[in-house]
């Protein structure tokens, strides 16, 4: 089918998105153009106006309307702990299922020198500050159990111990209704070095 | 073609469209080689865990060319676990091996020496003799080995006791014959060539004539990992000794 210049520059823009091959851009732009050109008219307003409005937070790089976020602004939350993420969805999943009362940082990434990203691009700058300002008691060092997400824990709690402040590392180790026999054993290691009292 | 359960290390992964991983390996018998890891970054994939780099691997790709498809992956006993202190060392000589090494170049004695390294950087006490003796093998097995038995001009057998100025394109010159090149004893020398590298000061001088060894090879493009170490001595001017990390 030679569809129109227009309709292809369409398809192809939509395939920016993640899990969007060539069948499902052109389902979507068919989609978007003969049944629901309202829906479109809407994806395109809230699009424009979420790229122009969401920025990042200015204490913890998390994605933000505001020049401080929701929780860097909330009065209630706990600024004595300090929690490490690699992403915004990140963020997401820690408030969602751990009750978590304290701050976040938001990393953007991890430590990963052959792809060019060192600390400044981690804004490590802006965090070190942070721990400066003296109200920061502890680090939850919560980058992802991979060999760069450890070494950016490791990197972070360095900064934490010059200044005294107590960095913590979340476990890993073997997910709940696991099996023991499936677990692969690089986590199957890490669960036994990281072994507890029972209490 | 088609390998099956080789032996390997990951140097270093990234992701590549949406669920899958590109792959940098280095293997016993084909050398550092490129794979693509279909799937392995989606959330249900059993091999997320398993492609680590510093892991031993059995990996088995399909297809020639520099870039391979990876078709299975398993463990090859037990995982070497770096402290957290050593993970940079660790992606340091990854680096190193990456920019250095030509893709499909089988190097099965520097396979067995990366493996020795990886397991002397989780136990032994201090990093640098092993980081320095691997270096020199690599630097060997490129074909850019360091003399460190002889003086270059007369062939005489090198002194502990006398000064010397290693020409890099030539080898160790006597001091008084050199005015250019790094500056080693022959205490040194000797030290690096036998591989027994104790005294710190021997350590530095040996570390300074590697560098510059290794800068040539990477014809003045900077390591990133070794920017990171500056950047992390000048924020942590001590650093803590590995003990502490128990505390934790």
């Amino acid at each position: 089918m030679a569809a129109s210049p227009l309709l292809n520059q369409l398809m192809a823009a939509l395939r920016c998105l993640p899990g969007v091959g060539p069948k499902s851009a052109q389902r979507m732009a068919l989609h978007l153009l003969e049944r629901d050109r309202d829906g479109a008219g809407r994806l395109v307003e809230t699009l424009r106006a979420a790229l122009e409005g969401i920025g990042h937070c200015r204490q913890c790089r998390d994605l933000s309307e505001t020049e401080i976020c929701a929780f860097c602004a909330n009065p209630r939350r706990d600024r004595t702990s300090l929690c490490v993420l690699e992403t915004p969805a990140d963020v997401l999943a820690v408030e969602q299922s751990t009750g978590f009362q304290g701050l976040y940082f938001v990393l953007m990434g991890h430590l990963s020198p052959l792809d060019g990203i060192g600390p400044a691009e981690l804004g490590l700058e802006t965090l070190e500050a942070r721990l400066d300002g003296g109200e920061v008691r502890e680090i939850i060092l919560a980058t992802n159990p991979t060999v760069e997400g450890e070494a950016t824990a490791y990197y972070i709690a360095e900064l934490a111990r010059e200044r005294g402040i107590r960095a913590t590392r979340i476990a890993h180790g073997v997910p709940l209704g696991g099996e023991l026999e499936y677990v692969d054993s690089g986590t199957l290691a890490h669960a036994f070095a990281g072994r507890r009292e029972v209490s | 073609m088609r390998v099956l359960l080789q032996p390997a290390f990951l140097l270093h992964r990234r992701p590549y469209r949406d669920s899958s991983l590109l792959l940098e390996a280095f293997t016993q018998e084909h050398g550092r080689l490129g794979l693509v890891a279909r799937g392995a970054s989606s959330p249900r994939s059993r091999l997320k865990g398993l492609l680590q780099p510093f892991a031993p691997l059995l990996l088995s790709w399909t297809g020639a060319g520099e870039l391979a498809t990876l078709t299975g992956a398993e463990d090859a006993g037990r995982p070497v676990s770096l402290p957290p202190h050593r993970v940079l060392s660790g992606l340091y000589v990854n680096e190193l091996l990456v920019r250095l090494l030509p893709r499909l170049d089988p190097q099965p004695g520097l396979f067995a020496v990366y493996r020795e390294l990886l397991a002397a950087l989780a136990t032994a006490p201090g990093e640098e003799p092993p980081l320095r003796r691997f270096e020199k093998r690599l630097l060997e097995d490129l074909g850019y080995g360091l003399t460190l038995d002889r003086e270059s001009v007369s062939g005489a057998p090198i002194v502990a006791e006398e000064r010397y100025c290693y020409v890099l394109d030539r080898g160790p010159l006597a001091a008084d014959r050199a005015a250019a090149g790094v500056p080693i004893s022959g205490r040194g020398l000797l030290a690096l060539r036998d591989g027994t590298l104790t005294d710190p000061a021997v350590l530095g001088e040996v570390k300074r004539l590697i560098r510059a060894a290794l800068a040539e090879q990477l014809r003045g493009r900077a390591l990133k990992t070794r920017e990171l170490y500056r950047v992390k001595r000048e924020t942590s001017p001590t650093l803590p000794p590995p003990a502490r990390e128990s505390e934790r």
